[in-house]
């Protein structure tokens, strides 16, 4: 791992036509390169070069591929992945030969679905009856036993075809039917001469016996339903091989296409230019002479000789921190060569998870839910993401331990004191009981949240300095107000803020150093506008004096103001930690006392367990969003500009945010 | 600002602003589109909101099963920004919903009338009727298995639309079809929308009465078209179609303008103060038995009109979620295009059922 972001390498190189393909291949394999267009060459040279124009339409290879995807989900079958030795099987394409294999198995599917439709239309009739005699509605039904002379069967298909049901009793058939087609029913019982029994026990158990053969319907409807959808699976099935080799021939053409639009053509020659890691620069370039047989030729330019703003960014934090460079890529996509946020956030995030939320009981809950969810989804790899997702599972890894050991530090297990705490007791802190000596109330718990914020904002400015000396921007580095200057004045700040809490909120200090420190500090604020214009004004950029003037008395007011209100507000914000710390406290107490009260073990049992899974809930999810606040606002805003663009580049897994 | 409508809207304007940042983009009508059945076209709702479609349409190969479960989800979605509100608001938002359980009894009522008067099989029809309560207890089952009218207006006993299902007989219904009955109903709405809309204050009655007066408005201008042009009601008979509110409604009946022989001068003055963008399509539009102005021409006038009507509603909406988020104008705004989206989809998969091509589709949805 790297502290910094990545060190990128942009690749260009020239092949000659015939080895284009394999280039291509040879460098979808590796799966490293974040393809560029060529630009900024000579006029002259630009003039010779074209773009690919007959390349197939890359939507179009799209649109194929997402329509064997569909025909694949809808046999229940996984979409493939592709593997390099597939790249070596390529077919060409033959879009109209794919076209109708897609259309002629697309049509038979639906030819299936509209079987199934009618199917469906007898089973809601058979249901509606059904309904019907359940909810004791028989008004709306017409039941009738009897028989015809002849042609039973026609009788019974005419009836049908009105939706009746027909079963036999004996000679006789019973005959259900809607009233609202008593019309059109009772004109087929006219046609067929119908004669209605006279045995009344039949009339009487007429009914029971249509609802006995409505079950029986119903649930041959269903399977019949069943059987069509199996159809489809059994007919997609057939030629599961076919769309899986279509599937993976249209998207390594697809593939090749979108990596193949960044090239450029001379009239035998083949452009093409790309980012890649530092690391990853000798294995693209082996593959490029492989591809070509040393028929190539390669240049690399290194990123410091281009603007920073053009080089992509790659960060290279360990796998297990994952869920945290997520964290810091949803704010944005840090500087190239700027430090790399994740490990820091981590720890910071960490930190303030266990401090809001210190609970070895509640945390061993969430570690628990992270562990079955991960297993769930292991065992599901299809499974979409649920409420618990998958990277709240990844995080609560690592939130669920922090919060143990939390609750180790402060003596709390599912809100009881059940076990001496290693640092301080917080239930008794919180409760008015005293503390160990060195935390004895709340105030002092708000001290260590307000020292644990300057940590953290100490740490903002000094990864802003590494940046801004990295990045040779000097200027900033000395009079930004996240620069030398202004951590001068925090410095400065928290020295007086302390001496005065020391002094019993008495008296503010005064030592000789102070003012004329002070007095520098505020001058250079002021300075730097006029600095910045001398700078401008080397470089070319002339602005009026007036303006000037203005500016400098504007901005550096603004910047001091800034500084002192900025400052404040961001420490004191980290009070929330403690905030929340004593609201998780607080809340347990008062469920307890909520369980005394109750007098009877089950009821306070109940209450407790109520209580630990709302505070695991509303707590947890709290701890969680004011640390990720804290995070972005007091954390980030000091040392991450979000200016840069991530490095994304073209693999088999198709274009992938490498960050 | 009171700082109440500020509670009171903070939730539900973020909530809803969430939704309508992920309705659906054109590229997915235009993959459904693109799509060679109506099995891809279902197919295509996969990764979206509307992903239960798929399962239902998996399961029954039905569309009316998937219209179904599309009408569903609208009263739940209804139903949901309800629980949001509170006070008056929720009147307006149930009244809104009564506009889907009205277009719901008239399915009902079709089939009734399909049935009992044209004598025709329903069968299985009547399972793709939403059959639970939406706002009032209508008994559906009763609606669509009555033999007599009588047994039709027992099914409204005790809602509020019994009063106007009393005052028709199967005579009438015989005589002169559902119309008469329909446009009552969609009265009555009309009546107890504006109703809704008095009892909501301050911003929120000013945004709610500037829609939907512009809406009524709108409506009345085709009626008018309609029903003088094609269908030659007589001014009595125009007056009891014709929407009771809006600013055209109030200048016609002022003007008298329908008991005159020749009044379209005085409705073509009267839409353009108010409406002066639909004039040109207003201007071209005839009596088909006066001139020469063939019937498919006057149907694309009024189609632009229709175009028209839906493209000031859409810039009304608009511009209600570009302005004060605390107001009810969120909640309509959001339904509008809720329901535009439904709506596309619905067009687009019908099309599909009936196997209308590519450009013919996009002719008619787009």
């Amino acid at each position: 791992m790297s502290l910094f972001t990545r060190k990128m390498r942009l690749l260009t190189a020239v092949v000659l036509d015939e080895d284009k393909e394999k280039v291509v291949k040879g460098l979808l394999s590796r799966g490293v390169m974040d393809f560029i267009h060529i630009e900024g060459l000579d006029p002259e040279m630009m003039k010779k070069i074209r773009k690919n124009e007959d390349a197939p339409s890359i939507s179009e290879l799209s649109e194929y591929r997402i329509r064997i995807e569909n025909l694949l989900s809808q046999a229940d079958h996984r979409i493939p992945s592709l593997s390099s030795s597939d790249l070596e099987t390529t077919e060409v394409l033959d879009l109209d030969k794919l076209r109708r294999f897609i259309e002629r198995l697309t049509v038979s599917t639906q030819s299936i679905k509209d079987r199934q439709r009618l199917v469906n239309q007898r089973y809601l009739t058979h249901e509606e009856m059904l309904r019907y005699i359940e909810e004791k509605k028989n008004e709306y039904l017409d039941i009738r036993v009897g028989r015809v002379p002849s042609r039973a069967e026609d009788f019974q298909s005419r009836l049908s075809q009105l939706g009746s049901v027909i079963d036999s009793d004996g000679d006789d058939l019973i005959v259900l039917s809607f009233k609202r087609e008593s019309g059109r029913v009772d004109d087929v019982f006219d046609k067929f001469h119908w004669t209605e029994t006279s045995n009344a026990d039949a009339q009487k158990g007429a009914l029971l016996k249509a609802k006995a053969r409505l079950n029986i319907l119903i649930e041959d409807d269903k399977k019949d339903m069943q059987a069509l959808r199996d159809e489809i699976k059994e007919k997609i099935g057939e030629r599961i091989d076919d769309l899986e080799k279509a599937w993976l021939n249209v998207r390594i053409h697809e593939l090749c296409g979108s990596v193949e639009s960044y090239f450029s053509y001379t009239k035998n020659t083949t452009l093409l230019s790309g980012w890649v890691p530092e690391d990853e620069y000798d294995s693209v370039y082996q593959a490029i002479l492989e591809a070509t047989d040393g028929r190539c030729i390669i240049e690399a330019k290194e990123a410091t000789d281009v603007e920073r703003q053009s080089v992509p960014v790659s960060m290279s934090s360990p796998k297990i921190l994952k869920p945290f460079e997520h964290l810091v890529n949803n704010y944005g996509t840090p500087e190239y060569g700027s430090i790399n946020p994740t490990p820091f956030t981590a720890i910071s995030y960490i930190i303030m998870f266990a401090l809001m939320f210190a609970d070895l009981g509640q945390g061993f809950i969430l570690l628990l839910v992270a562990l079955i969810g991960k297993a769930y989804y292991k065992k599901n790899p299809l499974k979409k993401d649920g409420l618990i997702s998958r990277y709240l599972c990844s995080l609560l890894m690592f939130l669920g331990p922090a919060s143990m050991v939390g609750g180790l530090l402060f003596g709390s297990c599912f809100g009881f004191s059940w076990f001496p705490a290693l640092w301080f007791n917080y239930h008794s802190v919180v409760n008015g009981r005293g503390g160990n000596g060195y935390v004895n109330d709340i105030y002092d718990i708000l001290g260590i949240t307000i020292k644990f914020g300057i940590a953290i904002i100490f740490l903002a400015l000094i990864l802003n300095w590494i940046n801004l000396f990295r990045k040779k921007r000097f200027f900033e580095l000395a009079f930004d107000k996240n620069g030398l200057v202004g951590g001068a004045f925090y410095a400065i700040g928290i020295y007086i803020g302390f001496a005065f809490v020391a002094s019993g909120y008495k008296t503010i200090p005064t030592p000789s150093w102070l003012f004329p420190v002070l007095l520098i500090l505020i001058l250079m604020i002021f300075a730097s506008e006029p600095i910045d214009y001398i700078i401008k004004l080397k470089k070319g950029h002339k602005e009026k004096v007036s303006q000037l003037i203005i500016n400098t008395l504007i901005e550096s007011l603004i910047t001091l103001l800034e500084i002192f209100s900025g400052f404040l507000a961001n420490t004191l914000s980290f009070m929330r930690v403690a905030g929340l710390g004593i609201a998780h406290v607080s809340l347990m107490t008062a469920f307890q006392d909520m369980a005394d009260m109750t007098g009877s073990i089950v009821f306070s049992t109940l209450i407790i367990i109520v209580g630990n899974v709302l505070v695991i809930v509303l707590e947890g999810l709290s701890a969680g969003i004011n640390s990720l606040r804290l995070n972005y606002y007091e954390f980030f805003t000091r040392f991450f500009t979000g200016r840069g663009f991530a490095y994304e580049p073209i693999g088999l897994e198709g274009r992938r945010k490498a960050n | 600002m009171r700082m109440g409508k500020v509670s009171e809207y903070a939730f539900i304007n973020a909530k809803l602003r969430a939704r309508i940042g992920v309705m659906q983009s054109s590229s997915l009508f235009s993959d459904m589109i693109k799509a060679s059945t109506l099995n891809e076209a279902v197919a295509a709702l996969k990764d979206t909101p509307y992903s239960n479609l798929v399962a239902v349409y998996a399961q029954t190969g039905d569309l009316q099963q998937v219209e179904l479960a599309l009408l569903e989800d609208e009263i739940k979605t209804y139903r949901e920004v309800i629980s949001y509100l509170k006070g008056k608001e929720t009147g307006l938002i149930e009244t809104l919903l009564e506009k889907v359980e009205i277009e719901n009894i008239k399915n009902a009522l079709r089939l009734w009338y399909s049935s009992v008067v044209r004598s025709h099989q329903i069968t299985y029809r009547s399972s793709y009727i939403y059959k639970n309560e939406i706002v009032h207890p209508v008994d559906y089952n009763a609606i669509i298995n009555a033999r007599s009218y009588d047994g039709v207006r027992e099914a409204f006993s005790d809602t509020i639309y019994d009063e106007v299902f009393s005052s028709f007989s199967l005579d009438a219904i015989k005589e002169k079809g559902l119309f008469p009955l329909e446009i009552r109903l969609d009265h009555l709405f009309f009546d107890r929308l504006f109703k809704a809309i008095d009892a909501l204050r301050g911003e929120d009655r000013d945004v709610s009465s500037a829609i939907y007066y512009v809406d009524v408005d709108l409506k009345n201008i085709l009626l008018f078209i309609r029903y003088t042009f094609y269908h030659h009601l007589s001014s009595d008979e125009l007056k009891a179609v014709m929407i009771p509110y809006g600013h055209v409604y109030e200048d016609i009946m002022r003007k008298r303008v329908l008991d005159k022989r020749d009044n379209i001068d005085d409705v073509r003055a009267i839409v353009s103060r108010y409406y002066r963008s639909i004039m040109t399509d207003l201007r071209d539009i005839r009596k088909n038995d006066d001139d020469m102005t063939s019937a498919d021409e006057n149907a694309n006038h009024i189609l632009m009109i229709e175009d028209y009507l839906a493209q000031t509603r859409k810039k009304e909406f608009m511009k209600i979620l570009s302005g004060r988020p605390f107001n009810i104008g969120i909640a309509l705004s959001y339904f509008f295009l809720y329901k535009d989206e439904e709506k596309m989809i619905r067009s687009i998969l019908s099309a599909k059922f009936y196997k209308w091509d590519e450009s013919r589709i996009r002719e008619a949805v787009l």
